[in-house]
């Protein structure tokens, strides 16, 4: 601010402005929104002066007051969380324990994740934002680096585009396989689309790598179905919320949500919960409690749902959190909360949050370095244009500054460097194939041209067009006629491509075999499990724990860039 | 804001790095009706305003799009396919989908467009679930009033029964880092206005300055 008397200039035409400050303003990290904090609407990341003391009551077995509130007022959420997120024949003993006592141990290597596990296994919501508030960025990805439940990181990208081209989706799938990607996510441009969405993604990714898990986030009726059918294979958008309000909105309950996870888990479907800080507060109903608090009780909701994992790290409300102070630590924080109550985390990095390339790279950095079951949940393997999500942290144009900074820093990011004609190979396959399917299912015709654009495209304005009115019903009547993951098998297995065939087969016996639903798990490209059953993180401090080395390390050294000492 | 009181005034609005110049109407009054009734007539669409939309929090949208401006154009759209508009106000939310499903059960034709105050619109239709509208409108920056007078096109043309093309969307990723948060301070503002045990109210309206 200037002193007084130096605000105008004397031809009237205000403020004189410093030149470098001019400069300053035009700089990226000046397009992002930042606010106040407003503790009364919960409009900041930790701490809220609402927030309530750490306190727990048992009687006769029963948590009869939690956090300052006696049971008989519990809203939704506390209820059910009391109920059960918290074991109450130890938590009299671990709420005892000082909050700084519980943070040293999240980090000290001498003490085991068994050993944090259970003592999180006896905390309230508000213990844990207390422990969360005594450590810094730096110990919480000490945390995460040993708390996360499988041993081996990995990622998930996101695959959309903006006119929910099948063709181009199916390529982009491909891909993405290429590059390493566990996880696979689609969304719609046009609700409707959603069948032909899942359908490209699925034989599109089977194309690219096989063991390759994909989903479809739309309304959940539809994503329910389309996974029952065996168009997609795993879930992940069943929002939860920290507040009986935010639920209600959703017209919801933490009982409705427990409902249709149990629906996939009796089909055989991997499935997670999403929740993430600065939701509650988007939807007007924080009730004036911090956003971190207001997580806790989501990851706890979600761990007493069952559900073997959680997408969190803000994820669509990361505009919120980033705009307020410490609200990047907020979100590595909540990392932290779901892997320290043992559930697998994905992690977010999936939204746009800045214009600065330092910011979004910084808020990255505290996952990827200390790596997750997903670092990205997801990555945008498309250009951001093309991401139905509203735009990834990191889009297809960043692959190779993410690859080289897992080089630089001999970190494993779940991604792998790739070669260009293989992938185009590989993406015209996916396209071909999928134009295989759309024949023997009688859907709308792919062309020649579009199997072009498709192998050669960067993003979705290099795609002819296609007539979305046509695609819409087929897509529709194609849900009416009961299309399912077999009806799949058999048009790629008449059509010649016995391979993909083959590896779309092996995601439907995946729900069979069920070993997929366990925590954390992914498949290898020759479909087993990866787990934290059999894989499970023994960090313990130097020489122990995931090390990025031998083959893995050599194919994300070996970069194209790279010249040797005969190129020169 | 100056109080230009009651004509027509340039605006200016950033839009995918062009620069629009339009002429819009700023101003509007509305006469309240009583409760709103479910209609019969099958060629109406029913429009939804948010508590605060009109006539609180400067009448405008986040990035300064007169509300005035926004339902002239919604009467434009559906006006030119041949369908009635028909304004509710919706005052125990001022939750997109929740005021979208209101209002497509209070219209004659099942079809509704719902707009809260920050610009953020929907088209829903009385036999879908409340959170799977027609067709979402997310991102209120990005929506600039041509857009919104193709919504009221599409939403009268699903009234008479047609399957229009869905409205193109911008969609511009770098939205959320600009407004995400500023939004959310505007939403919560909103919802002061919210009065849950209130009824929907049916409103008459009028442009000022035209």
């Amino acid at each position: 601010m200037l002193a007084k008397g130096q605000e105008t200039q004397g031809d009237g035409q205000g403020v004189k402005r410093h030149k470098r400050f001019e400069a300053l303003e035009k700089r990226d990290v000046n397009q992002d929104g930042y606010v106040k904090e407003w503790p009364e609407v919960g409009l900041i990341a930790m701490g809220s002066p609402e927030d309530p003391e750490p306190s727990i009551k048992i009687e006769d077995g029963v948590i009869v007051e939690m956090d300052g509130v006696a049971r008989e007022d519990f809203d939704l959420v506390d209820d059910f969380v009391a109920r059960t997120a918290i074991d109450n024949t130890i938590a009299e003993e671990m709420m005892a324990l000082d909050a700084v006592e519980i943070a040293r141990k999240i980090v000290d290597i001498n003490v085991t994740r068994a050993e944090v596990l259970k003592v999180f296994t006896g905390l309230t919501p508000a213990k844990i934002a207390a422990v969360m508030e005594r450590m810094n960025v730096v110990e919480m990805m000490m945390g995460l680096q040993k708390m996360r439940a499988r041993r081996t990181p990995a990622t998930q990208g996101h695959v959309t585009n903006v006119r929910d081209n099948p063709v181009l989706m199916a390529a982009d799938a491909a891909e993405a396989g290429m590059y390493g990607f566990a996880e696979l996510e689609t969304t719609v441009g046009m609700i409707r689309y959603a069948p032909f969405n899942a359908l490209a993604l699925l034989v599109g990714g089977q194309t690219g790598r096989g063991g390759i898990i994909t989903q479809d986030a739309v309304e959940e009726a539809m994503e329910l179905q389309l996974g029952l059918r065996g168009l997609t294979t795993y879930a992940e958008t069943v929002s939860v919320y920290g507040t009986e309000d935010a639920f209600r909105d959703g017209d919801d309950t933490p009982w409705s949500k427990a409902l249709l996870a149990s629906a996939y888990a009796s089909r055989g479907i991997k499935m997670r919960f999403t929740s993430g800080t600065g939701a509650e507060v988007q939807l007007a109903s924080a009730q004036g409690k911090s956003m971190l608090y207001l997580e806790i009780k989501c990851v706890m909701l979600s761990k007493g749902v069952g559900v073997q994992g959680l997408q969190n790290g803000s994820i669509s409300c990361i505009g919120v959190p980033a705009a307020v102070p410490g609200g990047i630590r907020a979100v590595l924080a909540e990392n932290l909360v779901t892997t320290c109550l043992d559930l697998e985390a994905a992690s977010g990095n999936d939204q746009s949050f800045s214009h600065s390339p330092f910011r979004r790279t910084a808020r990255t950095l505290m996952q990827m370095l200390p790596g997750t079951d997903l670092i990205f949940s997801g990555y945008s393997t498309v250009p951001n244009y093309d991401n139905m999500f509203a735009g990834s942290n990191f889009d297809c144009d960043d692959n190779d500054d993410y690859l080289i900074i897992s080089r630089d820093l001999k970190t494993d990011g779940g991604m792998v460097p790739v070669d260009e004609q293989e992938v185009v190979a590989a993406r015209n396959k996916a396209a071909e194939a999928l134009r295989a399917v759309f024949e023997e299912l009688d859907l709308p015709r792919i062309t020649d041209e579009e199997i072009e654009a498709a192998t050669y495209a960067h993003g979705s304005k290099d795609m002819p067009e296609r007539d979305t009115v046509q695609d819409t019903k087929a897509a529709t009547k194609m849900m009416e006629r009961g299309v399912t993951g077999i009806d799949v098998v058999k048009a790629l297995a008449k059509r010649g491509f016995q391979d993909v065939a083959a590896n779309v087969l092996e995601m439907q016996k995946q729900r069979v075999s069920g070993d997929y639903l366990h925590t954390s798990a992914i498949l290898s490209p020759d479909f087993k499990v990866i787990s934290a059953v059999n894989d499970v993180n023994d960090y313990e401090g130097p020489g122990t724990g995931y090390r990025l080395e031998g083959e893995r390390w050599q194919r994300i050294a070996d970069i194209r860039q790279a010249l040797g000492p005969d190129d020169i | 804001m100056s109080d230009a009181g009651a004509t027509q005034q340039q605006v200016t609005k950033e839009n995918a790095g062009e620069t629009q110049q339009q002429q819009v109407v700023k101003e509007m009054e509305f006469e309240e009706k009583g409760e709103a009734e479910r209609g019969s007539a099958p060629d109406e669409v029913v429009i939804a305003i948010s508590p605060a939309f009109g006539d609180q929090m400067h009448a405008q949208t986040l990035t300064e799009i007169p509300h005035a401006a926004i339902l002239r154009e919604l009467f434009a759209g559906l006006e030119e396919e041949g369908v009635k508009a028909r304004v509710v106000r919706i005052w125990r939310s001022a939750d997109l989908a929740a005021m979208g499903y209101d209002a497509a059960k209070l219209s004659g034709s099942g079809i509704s467009i719902s707009i809260q105050s920050r610009g953020t619109a929907l088209i829903h239709q009385r036999d879908l679930v409340p959170l799977a509208p027609m067709e979402l409108f997310p991102q209120a920056p990005s929506i600039d009033l041509p857009t919104y007078r193709h919504i009221a096109r599409n939403a009268a043309q699903y009234a008479k029964g047609d399957s229009p093309s869905p409205v193109p969307q911008v969609n511009d990723p770098m939205a959320r880092p600009k407004w995400q948060a500023i939004s959310s301070v505007f939403h919560i503002r909103e919802t002061e206005f919210v009065r849950p045990d209130e009824k929907p109210v049916e409103l008459g309206v009028t442009f000022k300055g035209r």
